[in-house]
């Protein structure tokens, strides 16, 4: 029953799908480089991300790919707000008091988005919606593969963005020491916005995408964080190349799961990798060593 | 004791007293309204929908007057209370019926919704005597864990029999259960999908239609399929199950359980889960996976919900259905006609199957009072149990709303199920469903409006 | 593990003189409330009181925990199925199940010992999802998935209440104790700054194992208490709201404090339990502004919620117990002139 073709498919899709987290894992492991904060309401940026997208698609009509430069955009600025209300509040103190604070803003939008766009499950739709490519046995729509080409260019530009530009040389600068940045003359709170915008819109990006490919709704915001900081911790906290190369490796072994031990066993095989990673690399698989 | 400790308890003292003579104060009065509970998971889309038929149902009864209760000799009005379930975790649900009961003093319960919160908070109800109207949990042990139905045939010492049958007697199921799910799909497979594949592509008649599942693991999949194979199995039907496959509930990407069926060659996709997983399935086992079959979604599929997030996705595809809220107007009920029309006023969206059997039970309750002329407990359960009255929004298989007390199905309705194919209309962007099968429904007559037609990608299982 | 000296300095401590004042208090209470409804909610309080207490002694040796569920589930699991099974009463099982969550427990510290904060976090928060796969996969054994109904531990009622309440009561102290003895220190030593705490002589491992093991105790007897008073388990015990909670409440009563975990328990457990009740008024006066929705209690009330504990952790990031303390010390300097 499990030929080779069930096979090579199984690992083509979680391949696939694995870059989808990986847009949500990079914008989340940007924030935490340079700014030490674990953001577990990413997941509700990226939800509210989709439904902007499906608001500028339903009622002005925009293209569902172009809507995602106005997600980027709001989503970016509800991320300054949030920097600058409250994780600013709390940052470096007490790691926990972060993670309280994720967890009120992860009422806070759920509850917000439901109030404004009701509870139902909407969709955005693609021109492309009903289209799909045959290579050979595999058989993958035009969305994906659209979905994968954009989160390429979006991970080329940021990489461009941190090692060629003097943000992305100050954002290094920060990351590494924040004292020194200081004296330098880098304004960190200035580093700091930017940081999480940019995490920000990509949240924001992959949401559109997540609302092309999957239905989605007020409470869609949770499972993807939870992915993603898997995905983060397996590469290592702070590395983009961790970040890709996690999450890659999280989809695949998510969807080889399902087929040599049944779907049942998909998230708990996901985070046994992930436990084996860390017995090994207690930083992750790109982690820096000591402190 | 030194001083401080001693002023300490003092203050405490004071402060519980202070409390005490606030909790003494209000006295009960006389009744002004009557309390029905809702339990519903706001936390999860299809809480609104129950929360929107509640409310219309209230509106309507009270704008009537509200319910004659001749023991008062005055009507009084609903007053509704909400038990908000959040994410239906069974904790919450507890705690969300005790407050409905204890501290608001429910006369009445009606909704609950997934049967692992259901079989936890429904425990409040039997030990404080409350009738409760279960609407949304599809277990039949709801109302089969007591003696009276044998404990619904739970081994010996099982932990989730209860054996106090006088609480039990108050639990009522207004609600198709996994049974009734099952039994419309495997036949429709036998009598409807198999003599057509037959015919088309000239199938030996032996040759057993084969049917693969994608089922959601918790109590309600597992429910589902375990009770599909046993008609397959039990009624000897002719149907081969080639793939099982199920997954966690929060799962969102199924290509490799969907690439795996593919490679098993079904002739039919059964999808057991909620509304937004259902479509996706359909979607990506399409779209993703090339594995262009029939897929048939169940019953509690027909929410608004499923048919936009479907899409395209689901032209001539198939779904199981109890109240075809999309299939009209005109609709076979007349009642549906004006609930459908007057929801949407209201509401602006169409109404979902949770709702509908949430309003049926807020009049099921008003009759009931009624009948039993005061709000004491234990004479509105009888009179529950003792209802009959025309079907409203539920096709019946009496064509009457009436518990049975059976033991085998005790306290149970005989809800109809039906099965219908959508078909994409590019006005709306989405498929709206017309019935199929089966020809007929009780007390209604004819339910179908098309013929069945296989899709046109559709690709069947090898001869 | 404690001397003498120790018990002998709690006596006449200000700390004692609260706990003595909250037992009074919380023994007294239910009695006058006199209902139902209140004692369910006190009950809950104090469950939750001895869940994140033993979650917060982790936290206090470094170790966040996001997947403390797991122990939750495991203690309630264990204990249920030790009765309906092999009919072992649920007084000595509650036990049984603390000692094998605290075994589990030990097993999972050996992996975690090694790891820092986030990564720590993420591998409890990974087992918490691999137990709840391992529960409703072995459903033969576990009966998880559908979930059963848990023996009767105690009457329901006042009975169970202070049953719980002795339990909470227990907790507290030993934790109290526990914290102020050698181990505690090294547990705080190793909060603040582990380097330093290798240099001087600890020995982390060990220690972050210690307090592992007893916080998964703790954690196991809380989930066994929990399954045995709703009369019911299933995998939902399992879900990641239930890993979220104690740290809640922890932070809003006070990270690291003893009577912080208390004191959040009594605020969390009281909101979920009466906040409903707003949604009534809420949904006349709210509902025409959000026509989405048909009744805009629940979310309006989540909304809310969510915006108190943002402004909880904004304005007091050392949670209410440093007011109360704050108010404490500023009402005795009132008094004193």
């Amino acid at each position: 029953m499990l030929d080779a073709t069930t096979i090579i498919l199984t690992l083509i899709w979680g391949v696939a799908i694995g870059s989808i987290y990986v847009l949500l894992a990079t914008g989340l492991n940007l924030i935490f480089g340079v700014m030490k904060l674990v953001n577990f309401a990413h997941g509700q940026l990226l939800m509210i991300g989709a439904y902007i997208g499906f608001t500028v698609w339903s009622i002005f009509g925009v293209n569902a790919y172009l809507a995602i430069f106005f997600a980027m955009a709001s989503v970016a600025i509800i991320g300054i707000l949030v920097e600058r209300f409250s994780f600013r509040r709390v940052l470096g103190e007490e790691k926990l008091n972060e993670i309280f604070v994720s967890l009120g803003l992860i009422l806070l939008f759920d509850n917000v988005a439901v109030l404004l766009w009701g509870e139902k499950s909407k969709r955005i739709i693609s021109p492309f919606e009903n289209m799909s490519v045959l290579i050979g046995e595999l058989s993958i729509s035009y969305d994906w593969l659209i979905a994968m080409a954009i989160v390429v260019v979006m991970l080329i530009s940021l990489i461009f963005l941190i090692k060629k530009t003097k943000i992305g040389l100050a954002m290094r600068a920060t990351s590494q020491r924040q004292e020194a940045s200081m004296l330098m003359g880098i304004n960190v709170e200035r580093i700091y916005i930017l940081t999480f915008a940019i995490g920000a819109a990509m949240a924001g990006a992959a949401g559109v995408l997540f609302g092309i490919i999957f239905p989605f709704n007020p409470y869609i915001g949770a499972l993807p964080t939870i992915k993603a900081f898997a995905i983060i911790i397996l590469g290592g906290l702070g590395s983009i190349p961790g970040a890709i190369i996690g999450g890659l490796l999280y989809g695949i072994a998510e969807q080889s799961a399902v087929i040599f031990l049944g779907g049942i066993w998909r998230n708990a095989i996901a985070f046994t990798v992930l436990i084996i990673v860390l017995i090994f690399r207690p930083k992750g698989l790109f982690g820096e060593k000591g402190e | 004791m030194n001083n401080k400790l001693l002023a300490g308890i003092v203050v405490v003292i004071v402060v519980i007293a202070a409390v005490a003579v606030w909790q003494f104060l209000p006295s009960a009065p006389a009744p002004e309204s009557i309390k029905i509970g809702l339990v519903a998971p706001y936390q999860i889309p299809v809480g609104q929908d129950m929360d929107r038929a509640a409310r219309m149902a209230v509106d309507e009864i009270n704008d009537a007057g509200g319910i004659y209760v001749s023991s008062l000799g005055t009507s009084l009005p609903i007053e509704l209370v909400i038990a908000d379930t959040e994410n239906a975790n069974p904790e919450v649900a507890v705690t969300a019926v005790t407050r409905a009961v204890i501290q608001d003093q429910v006369d009445l319960l009606i909704g609950g919704f997934s049967s692992g919160a259901t079989l936890a908070d429904q425990v409040v109800a039997i030990e404080n005597r409350v009738p409760f109207i279960i609407t949304g949990a599809s277990s039949h042990l709801v109302t089969r864990r007591g003696p009276q139905a044998n404990y619904g045939g739970l081994p010996e010492g099982h932990a989730l029999r209860i054996d106090d049958a006088e609480g039990m007697s108050y639990m009522f199921h207004y609600c198709t259960t996994t049974a009734h799910y099952s039994r419309t799909v495997a036949y429709f497979f036998a009598e409807a999908m198999k003599p057509l594949l037959d015919s088309e592509y000239e199938f030996d008649a032996s040759r057993p239609l084969r049917l693969a599942v994608m089922y959601r693991d918790d109590a309600y999949g597992q429910g589902v399929w375990g009770d599909t194979k046993r008609f397959v199995e039990d009624d000897n039907l002719p149907i081969e199950i080639v793939a099982e496959k199920n997954y966690p509930i929060d799962t969102q990407t199924f290509q490799a359980e969907l690439t795996a069926i593919k490679a098993t060659n079904p002739d039919a996709v059964y999808v057991v889960d909620f509304t937004t997983n259902s479509a996706t399935i359909y979607r990506q086992g399409q779209s993703d996976v090339g594995l262009n079959s029939v897929y048939i979604a169940v019953e509690c599929c027909e929410e608004p919900e499923f048919y936009a997030a479907l899409g395209i996705w689901g032209d001539n595809q198939l779904l199981e259905s109890k109240f075809a809220s999309y299939a009209g107007p005109p609709f076979y009920l007349e009642m549906m006609n004006t609930y459908v029309a007057d929801y949407q006023d209201i509401y602006n969206t169409v109404p979902g199957m949770m709702g509908a059997d949430t309003y049926d039970a807020f009049y099921i309750a008003k009759d009931a009072i009624e009948r039993a002329g005061t709000l004491d407990k234990s004479a509105v359960r009888d009179a529950i149990e003792t209802t009959n009255m025309d079907q409203m929004l539920i096709i019946t298989e009496s064509g009457k709303m009436e518990f049975s007390t059976e033991a085998e199905t005790y306290h149970e309705i005989a809800p109809f199920t039906f099965v219908e194919q959508l078909f994409y209309d590019e006005q709306i962007g989405e498929t709206r469903p017309l019935v199929i099968w089966p020809e007929t429904a009780p007390g209604v007559g004819t339910i179908k409006q098309t013929d069945f037609i296989l899709p046109d990608n559709y690709e069947p299982g090898p001869p | 593990m404690f001397n003498k000296k120790q018990i002998i300095s709690l006596k006449g401590s200000r700390k004692f003189r609260f706990l003595v004042i909250a037992i009074v208090f919380s023994s007294l209470i239910p009695l006058l409330l006199n209902d139902p409804f209140m004692i369910h909610v006190l009950t809950l309080i104090a469950i939750f009181a001895v869940y994140t207490s033993s979650w917060n002694l982790l936290a206090n040796s470094g170790q966040g925990s996001l997947g403390h569920a797991a122990f939750l589930g495991i203690g309630g699991f264990t204990s249920s199925l030790l009765a309906i099974n092999l009919g072992i009463p649920p007084i000595i099982g509650i036990f049984i199940g603390a000692s094998f969550s605290a075994g589990i427990g030990f097993l999972i510290g050996l992996t975690c010992v090694r790891l820092e904060a986030w990564f720590l976090a993420m591998v409890t928060f990974g087992f918490s999802v691999i137990a709840e796969t391992l529960v409703s996969q072995f459903d033969d054994v576990t009966h998880g998935v559908m979930g059963f109904r848990t023996p009767l531990l105690m009457p329901s009622g006042l009975p169970f209440y202070y049953f719980a309440l002795l339990m909470a009561i227990i907790t507290v102290i030993i934790i109290y104790l526990l914290m102020k003895s050698k181990i505690g220190l090294a547990f705080r030593a190793l909060k603040e700054n582990s380097s330093e705490a290798r240099m001087i002589g600890i020995n982390i491992a060990k220690y972050k194992l210690y307090a592992f093991v007893i916080s998964t105790f703790f954690a196991g007897l809380a989930g066994s208490l929990y399954a045995h008073f709703l009369r019911y388990i299933n995998v939902a015990v399992f879900s990641a709201d239930n890993s979220f909670k104690p740290l809640m409440m922890a932070v809003i009563g006070g990270l690291g404090t003893i009577e912080g975990p208390v004191i959040g328990s009594i605020i969390l457990v009281s909101i979920d339990s009466f906040l409903p009740n707003i949604d009534k008024y809420l949904q006349p006066v709210m509902s025409p502004l959000f026509s989405a929705v048909s009744n805009v209690g629940p979310p309006l009330r989540l909304l809310g919620l969510g915006l108190f504990l943002l402004l909880v952790v904004i304005f007091f990031p050392k949670g209410v117990a440093s007011i109360i303390k704050r108010l404490y010390n500023y009402l005795l300097k009132q008094f004193r002139e």
